[in-house]
């Protein structure tokens, strides 16, 4: 997030798209509510009727993978309409010259033909965030995970960079984390491409650094990123070691991974429950939860927060850092830092944008420290560009819309969707333990639309086969109006009926991240099978009037 | 005392560092007025005025204790105490009570007739998280309006009047079949245990008050929320046992104390007897067996040096984590680059 979450109350307009947050961020969706009562304007972009649509003032309700077709309309409108912050551009931004040619066919009526949204309210929307100050745009995987995500999010950064809402406080471009410590995990060089602190591999100046504190000599050459690792896992990869992720669960078209898995000759699993991957593994390492251990975890608003230990973990289950420092041990290589705040201050001090930031300065401080961070001076810094982009200048980068790889057709004439729950996370391991949560949401289900469901004799509640070209499962159908015709949306939490089965594992050519939002699937009614009470008689069907406005 | 646009008396007492005595307010709802206990003596005006919704104006003269107010806030005092829960101690079974901390600091009188509980429950109420409890109940509000100003889904609302005045749902349903989305927020702003944790974990547990708090970050999704996990120290035979998780107060960053349904009530995994407690190796026979942490670590060293020596360092791959910590992964990426030479390490995040 260029932003801090606090923020959000004070925006005057909020661009949602791609984020189901009052399920998946509810604490930021708090934020926006609250700004809301205030009178900020809400815009929410998404294929389905979700909890914030209900309270937005306009819900654009686009077809799934039609991005950068709504996106550049509205670039179009604020370019057509003079709404350019020409100063910033200026003074700013490179590469601006390329958006005007790109721009010119995709005018608002075009755009109403792909994407479904009307042409008069993309106009409206594009003038009204560009004529507001204090406007910020909210996504999450609704835009990155498709084969074109980079392209979705460079066509939401020319937005922000043409009408220079950046820099300061409630405006800026805002990604949402999905995981408590994803920004962590980046942060800490976790990647094929970086080390810590986005520090790129292939440069040599860097690399020499690492060379000189770490003692070793180090690949120039980028590694595999994770959709690549699971591609040719049991061909290329042999073997693998994987910290907390069920992959089985939790990466695209499981039925080839399983496949690669079998062949591998070694696998490492180090976590915290019994999953799904546990299968194919040689090893298994048992670990320490979050309430177990000493560390950090970096917020969606870059913000280094220290997780504390609470409780002692079960039976000989010891803290990952633990068991790597051992680990490094076994393997030859043993560690200098030996504690977590030890390990934690090597990271920092080999990276110029946490430098200023220690376990010391994070108690000093009280409330965690929002990167980047020079030297114990600083108290971190809450929203990015303040006073000039980073990188020197914005680039604007022009896009194409490409469709997404794999589109309806008459042997699946579906788009699947897939996505989170309120009440559950990810591949479930923790909320699925969780006896209330099992109980409000005990089951898999699919959302299709009135229309698709009574043209295939499919009555709500009913189970039913989804049919993808990769792998078929079984669950109920749920049938409603939030979904829109010819689509259907499944979450992933549940191991029985495990959706990524369906998924397509290509993915964005630039990050390597999956097409989990769109893939061609088909919806089949099983006959045989008892109707059972249905749990999703549990569901609460969204009552819009029950927010007030203050 | 200088002061800002729009701040209340209750601001600027605070910042002169005064104690002015609350129930129904909190910085993240609007001002009610309504508990009537930080009622203050402004110079000029005939009445007490409540401090958290009187505006703050120039050359106002505020006094935020005398006899007067005194005798007002212990009479006022005196007055909830008769309709809620007696006895201190027994009514601090959960969270701690406001009122009863209150009445005491200020010497209120607690030998007063209590009254018939005339607040309506909602015994059929079958969800597993969130219980109320009347017998404890003042009426402040706080749950609601929290409800309405601040989660936005106005599942619970002040129903009935006088000493039947309650908090009920639309036609009285349970929680699951309103809009509620079980966040909890009405169990940390309630002042006196109204709203309470219905799980079984903390029915067992020993009151909050002989609990220790471990504030730390929540392990779900991207925001962060701060959190206080409360421990048992004497639980799972002296090792500590977690017993709730509470809110740290209104303006802790960046969650404002705040929480959801998963961060606040989601914490059985911890104690659960599924968790792997011993490390496993697979034996010649195909079957994972328990291990040494010895014998485990060294077959993982083993294993992947063996597939580096015959196919290679980029045969390996490390698949890193989102939900562990920044140094976990800073260690993950260093073996892979370190101990095995490969930037093969990557984890599911590529956003």
């Amino acid at each position: 997030m260029t932003n801090s979450i606090g923020e959000i109350r004070d925006a005057d307009f909020m661009f949602v798209i791609g984020s189901n947050t009052s399920e998946a961020h509810p604490i930021i969706a708090m934020e926006m509510k609250r700004a809301v009562k205030r009178g900020a304007e809400l815009v929410v972009a998404d294929p389905r009727s979700i909890w914030m649509t209900t309270i937005a003032d306009k819900h654009l309700k686009l077809t799934p993978g039609t991005d950068v077709w709504l996106l550049n309309a509205m670039a179009h409108v604020i370019l057509k309409e003079g709404l350019c912050d020409e100063k910033f551009i200026e003074e700013n931004t490179e590469g601006f010259e390329a958006l005007p040619e790109v721009l010119e066919r995709y005018t608002p009526e075009e755009a109403q033909k792909v994407t479904g949204v009307d042409a008069a309210v993309i106009r409206e929307v594009a003038i009204r965030y560009a004529t507001t100050r204090k406007a910020a745009i909210f996504y999450t995987l609704g835009i990155t995970e498709h084969s074109h995500g980079t392209d979705n999010v460079y066509a939401l950064s020319n937005l922000v960079l043409m009408t220079g809402h950046l820099g300061a406080a409630s405006m800026g471009l805002n990604p949402l984390r999905g995981q408590n410590n994803v920004q962590g995990a980046n942060d800490a060089g976790a990647t094929p491409i970086f080390y810590p602190g986005y520090q790129r591999v292939d440069d040599e100046a860097v690399r020499k650094k690492y060379e000189a504190a770490w003692g070793v000599d180090l690949d120039p050459n980028p590694g595999l990123n994770l959709n690549e690792m699971m591609k040719v896992a049991g061909t290329t990869i042999r073997a693998m070691f994987i910290m907390g992720e069920d992959i089985v669960m939790s990466e695209p078209n499981i039925s080839h991974l399983e496949e690669g898995l079998n062949n591998m000759d070694f696998l490492v699993l180090q976590d915290i429950f019994p999953n799904e991957t546990m299968r194919f593994t040689d090893v298994v390492l048992p670990a320490a939860c979050f309430a177990e251990k000493d560390g950090v975890f970096v917020n969606s608003e870059r913000r280094m927060q220290r997780v504390r230990k609470a409780v002692e973990p079960p039976g000989q289950a010891r803290a990952d850092w633990e068991i790597l420092v051992s680990l490094f041990a076994a393997a030859g290589t043993p560690l200098e830092s030996q504690t977590v705040s030890e390990i934690f201050t090597e990271m920092t001090s080999l990276a110029p944008k946490f430098a200023g930031i220690t376990y010391e300065h994070i108690e000093k401080l009280g409330h965690g420290i929002q990167w980047p961070c020079a030297d114990d001076e600083s108290d971190g810094t809450r929203y990015l560009h303040e006073g000039g982009v980073l990188r020197g200048r914005g680039l604007f980068t022009a896009v194409e819309y490409r469709p997404s790889l794999e589109l309806a057709d008459d042997n699946y004439p579906l788009v699947l969707s897939t996505g989170r729950t309120l009440y559950h996370y990810n591949a479930a391991t923790q909320t699925r333990r969780a006896q209330g949560l099992k109980v409000k949401q005990p089951e898999a289900y699919v959302e299709m639309h009135p229309k698709d469901a009574g043209r295939r004799s499919i009555g709500d509640g009913d189970w039913v086969d989804v049919v993808s070209r990769r792998g078929t499962l079984r669950c109920r159908a749920l049938v409603s109006k939030q979904v829109q015709r010819g689509c259907i949306w499944m979450p992933f939490h549940f191991a029985e009926a495990r959706a990524n089965l369906l998924t397509i594992d290509e993915g964005d050519n630039v990050t390597g991240t999956a097409e989990y939002k769109v893939c061609a699937a088909e919806v089949r009614r099983v006959t045989g099978e008892p109707k059972p009470t249905r749990s999703s008689d549990r569901e609460v069907e969204f009552l819009p009037g029950s927010f007030y406005r203050g | 005392m200088p002061f800002g646009d729009g701040e209340t008396i209750l601001d600027v007492t605070r910042r002169a560092g005064r104690q002015v005595p609350t129930l129904c307010h909190d910085d993240r709802l609007k001002p009610a007025g309504a508990c009537r206990t930080c009622l203050v003596q402004i110079e000029g005006a005939r009445r007490l005025a409540p401090a958290c919704s009187t505006k703050a104006g120039d050359g106002m003269q505020v006094t935020t204790a005398n006899e007067r107010i005194d005798e007002h806030r212990q009479n006022l005092l005196a007055l909830y105490l008769v309709d809620h829960h007696q006895g201190h101690d027994d009514c601090e079974d959960g969270a701690p009570c406001e009122l009863h901390a209150m009445a005491a600091a200020y010497g209120a009188p607690t030998d007063w007739e209590p009254l018939p509980l005339a607040r309506a429950e909602r015994p059929n109420d079958d969800n597993p998280y969130i219980e109320f409890r009347a017998d404890r109940c003042i009426a402040c509000a706080r749950c609601t309006r929290y409800c309405d100003e601040v989660e936005g889904v106005s599942a619970i609302t002040m129903a009935k009047r006088g000493i039947e005045t309650t908090v009920s749902t639309a036609d009285a349903l349970g929680l699951f079949d309103t809009t509620c989305e079980l966040c909890g927020g009405c169990v940390a702003v309630c002042p006196t245990g109204a709203m309470a944790e219905k799980m079984p974990l903390v029915a067992k547990a020993p009151p909050e008050r002989k609990l220790h708090k471990v504030r730390t970050t929540c392990n779900y999704c991207g925001v962060g929320c701060q959190m206080d996990i409360n421990v048992d120290g004497y639980g799972n035979n002296g090792k500590g046992q977690v017993a709730k998780i509470t809110s740290p107060p209104p303006g802790t960053l960046p969650s404002d104390g705040n929480l959801c349904v998963k961060g606040r009530f989601a914490y059985d995994f911890i104690d659960h007897p599924d968790r792997l407690k011993v490390p496993l190796v697979r034996n010649a026979q195909g079957e994972l067996k328990e291990a040494t942490w010895e014998e485990a670590l060294a077959a993982a060293a083993k294993g992947l040096r063996a597939v580096e020596a015959e196919h290679g360092k980029d045969a390996l791959a490390f698949v890193s984590s989102s939900r562990c910590t920044v140094e976990e992964n800073y260690l993950v990426q260093k073996l892979a680059r370190v101990a095995f030479g490969t930037n093969n390490v990557h984890q599911c995040a590529a956003t």
